[in-house]
């Protein structure tokens, strides 16, 4: 369970979020929908502890950050764990292959040995449809193909949810499909995600869809009811 | 500075009414001030004195002529006899200790002989060396291309010899236990004992030869006026009340009187081998592999310590980040011909106050691995910095979100990538700190340039090929080196950029 309680951020003099409130249900997906500038990537960036906040409460499978608060790293780490994230711009490490990729969750942030993460990241990365590319440095990999080794890197270390950030806008449209299938099939197997989208197709997908404007959740509920 | 008074006594004479006397050019001597007392060296008020100092007044003025002092290094400035005299720094003559050798009679004219010296062992009074004949293995510091060098090399190649630049410096290390002797010319040798009580000569001094004015083959005429002005100095006393004056006065100069008559310069055998060339090549091979060696070294160290002072910089707090930018720009704002000085002459000296055994570490070798690595870790921090803060923000966050610790995405994500980046700047740098090792000679490491300068010495007809030869090793170190780094970059880089 993700509970958003009245999130207020800050950038400088600009408020960004204005009380923002949201729950996320396990095992479903949760969508974050709303014109740009309503503040959607920023609190999912809140969520993971990446963006600080001033007010406000995040609760997320147990941990709890409070804004206005200074957080230890160890309890970041520990909420990074059981959630994941998939940026716009994958952020894939360009000095390693796609299974280094998905290995270095495991092996540098669980300990895992890299025998047992490289087992793991091949299965994940079948999973994903990239059996071929285990050995590719990502500058060699087409924006789809980049962005789902970025899937597989978020789903190497079993968080208990995983954030998108709008993880179709950086792609040609002809690549959007094949990113938007793994999803589909992720969110089909029961995995917990909240995702920050402007394809409403895609959005109707989800069991609730949140509506951001103006740094304020102004409406909620299931996909007919919303949009 | 200490030139001041001499210019203002130059213009005094200008502005004196015009003399019945004909107006003549100075007469322009070159000399090594460094090289030190008693030859020429500063008293309390700055003003160079010494027992050449007055030579040359004494000289100029039997010759009509104004003296100017032109300082060089000793090892370089019989050069200068090969420019015209009007040029910057250009000399009539040279006139500093500079003995009578073969190999410069060939090149240059040469004066009658002002003073015979000997070559003494000088060492400590307590716990140094016993005589000549126990200088195997013993560190012998000696001026690199001086007569009391060949000497060594000749005599005594079993000793461990250290080829420096000046006199002060090496007593001081000997009086420190840092070295266990040095040979030095008799004069140097009288004017040091005085200030170090606790050194002594040892063994018989070497009677070893004459020291000579050296002038243009061309000036004929001059060097006749000098041996007149020399003869009437040695026989009526002048040379003699000079070299009391200093203490250097003995009964083998009563042997330059009888000289004067004999033909002038007397027979000399060649001392150099026929094909001097494997010989010359394999000591500059030698010398080359130090310079690899002191490169080779030092560089990973100041690779390492770069990085580490560069994640400290961009990563860690204001209390470590301050202090290490400090270092940065300390380190790279002084030379590193300085630093070496300090690290060599000065720190163990500090050292040794609390631990004689940790200071006597601090050997030449040691402290230009020491020295090159801290000089370069400054300028590799900069190059690891602007490598780091090149990396985007998205890596570090995409690392985070993975659960790892803000060191460990430091370390397993933003360097290797930083490291990458600046393999090129960081290649030159090695390129350059090969080229650097030079400055070593400073601190007594006989490295390339170092015996460049030696062999030179005792091969002055040789320049070229010598040139030459030592430029070509250089370029056969650094050549292979930036085509490894181009490699490197190719290999390393391969598919690395265009992901954000």
């Amino acid at each position: 369970m993700i509970r958003v309680s009245e999130v207020v951020k800050y950038h400088g003099p600009v408020r960004i979020l204005d009380g923002a409130t949201l729950t996320a249900a396990p095992g479903q997906m949760t969508a974050l929908v709303g014109p740009s500038g309503g503040g959607k990537s920023t609190l999912l960036r809140c969520i993971n502890g990446l963006e600080q906040f001033q007010a406000g409460t995040v609760e997320a499978f147990g941990h709890t950050l409070v804004g206005g608060q200074p957080i230890p790293q160890a309890s970041l780490q520990k909420l990074r764990r059981s959630v994941g994230m998939v940026f716009q711009q994958f952020h894939l490490f360009p000095h390693l292959t796609a299974l280094e990729n998905v290995m270095s969750g495991p092996v540098h942030a669980l300990g895992k040995s890299r025998a047992e993460a490289a087992a793991a990241a091949e299965k994940l990365l079948e999973r994903v449809g990239l059996k071929d590319k285990l050995d590719s440095k990502p500058a060699n990999l087409s924006g789809g193909q980049q962005q789902r080794v970025a899937i597989a890197r978020a789903l190497a270390v079993e968080p208990s949810a995983i954030l998108f950030d709008e993880p179709t806008s950086a792609l040609d449209p002809h690549m959007v499909g094949e990113v938007l299938a793994v999803m589909r099939d992720l969110a089909a197997s029961g995995q917990t995600m909240i995702v920050v989208t402007h394809d409403t197709d895609f959005a109707r997908r989800a069991a609730v869809i949140h509506t951001m404007a103006d740094g304020k959740v102004v409406a909620s509920g299931p996909p007919d009811a919303v949009l | 500075m200490a030139r001041y008074p001499l210019f203002a006594f130059a213009a005094l004479l200008a502005s004196l009414p015009a003399s019945a006397q004909e107006k003549k050019p100075p007469l322009r001597w070159g000399t090594d001030p460094t090289g030190g007392a008693p030859f020429i060296y500063q008293n309390a008020d700055g003003r160079y004195i010494g027992f050449e100092v007055e030579l040359a007044e004494y000289l100029a003025t039997k010759l009509g002529r104004e003296s100017v002092l032109v300082d060089g290094t000793w090892a370089n400035l019989p050069q200068q006899l090969n420019k015209s005299t009007d040029v910057e720094k250009g000399v009539d003559v040279i006139l500093n200790g500079y003995e009578l050798r073969r190999d410069m009679v060939e090149q240059f004219g040469v004066s009658r002989a002002y003073y015979a010296y000997r070559l003494a062992l000088i060492t400590r009074k307590e716990g140094g060396v016993a005589g000549w004949s126990d200088l195997k293995g013993k560190s012998v510091a000696v001026l690199g291309g001086s007569v009391a060098h060949d000497h060594l090399n000749k005599h005594h190649p079993d000793a461990d010899i250290q080829p420096s630049e000046d006199v002060a410096n090496v007593m001081k290390l000997v009086n420190d236990r840092r070295m266990d002797a040095t040979v030095q010319d008799s004069p140097a040798a009288v004017h040091f004992l005085k200030e170090y009580p606790t050194l002594t000569t040892v063994g018989e001094s070497v009677k070893a030869g004459y020291y000579v004015i050296y002038y243009r083959k061309a000036d004929v005429e001059l060097g006749e006026k000098l041996n007149a002005a020399i003869a009437d100095g040695l026989r009526d006393g002048t040379f003699r009340r000079i070299y009391e004056k200093y203490g250097l006065w003995n009964d083998d100069q009563q042997e330059l009187l009888p000289l004067l008559d004999q033909p002038w310069p007397p027979e000399m055998e060649s001392t150099r081998e026929a094909n001097p060339w494997p010989r010359l090549f394999l000591e500059l091979l030698k010398a080359a592999w130090i310079t690899v060696k002191l490169s080779c070294l030092s560089f990973p160290l100041a690779v390492l310590v770069g990085l580490g002072v560069a994640v400290g910089r961009v990563y860690g707090p204001k209390w470590v980040g301050v202090p290490l930018g400090v270092y940065v720009e300390v380190i790279r704002g002084t030379p590193l011909l300085l630093q070496l000085y300090a690290l060599f002459y000065m720190l163990p000296v500090f050292v040794q106050m609390f631990s004689p055994d940790l200071a006597a570490m601090f050997s030449p070798f040691v402290c230009g691995i020491i020295g090159l690595a801290v000089n370069y870790s400054a300028y590799e921090a900069e190059n690891y910095r602007a490598g780091l803060l090149a990396i985007p923000k998205g890596q570090t966050e995409a690392a985070l979100a993975l659960g790892m610790s803000r060191w460990t995405a430091i370390r397993t994500v933003v360097v290797p990538q930083a490291i990458r980046i600046v393999i090129p700047p960081v290649t030159n740098d090695f390129i350059a700190l090969f080229k650097d090792t030079s400055v070593c000679s400073a601190i007594l490491i006989t490295e390339l340039t170092r015996k460049y300068n030696e062999l030179y010495n005792f091969n002055r007809d040789l320049i070229v090929q010598l040139v030459f030869l030592t430029a070509g090793l250089y370029l056969c170190m650094s050549y292979p080196l930036a085509l490894v780094a181009r490699r490197l970059e190719k290999h390393l880089g391969k598919g690395d950029r265009g992901a954000a």
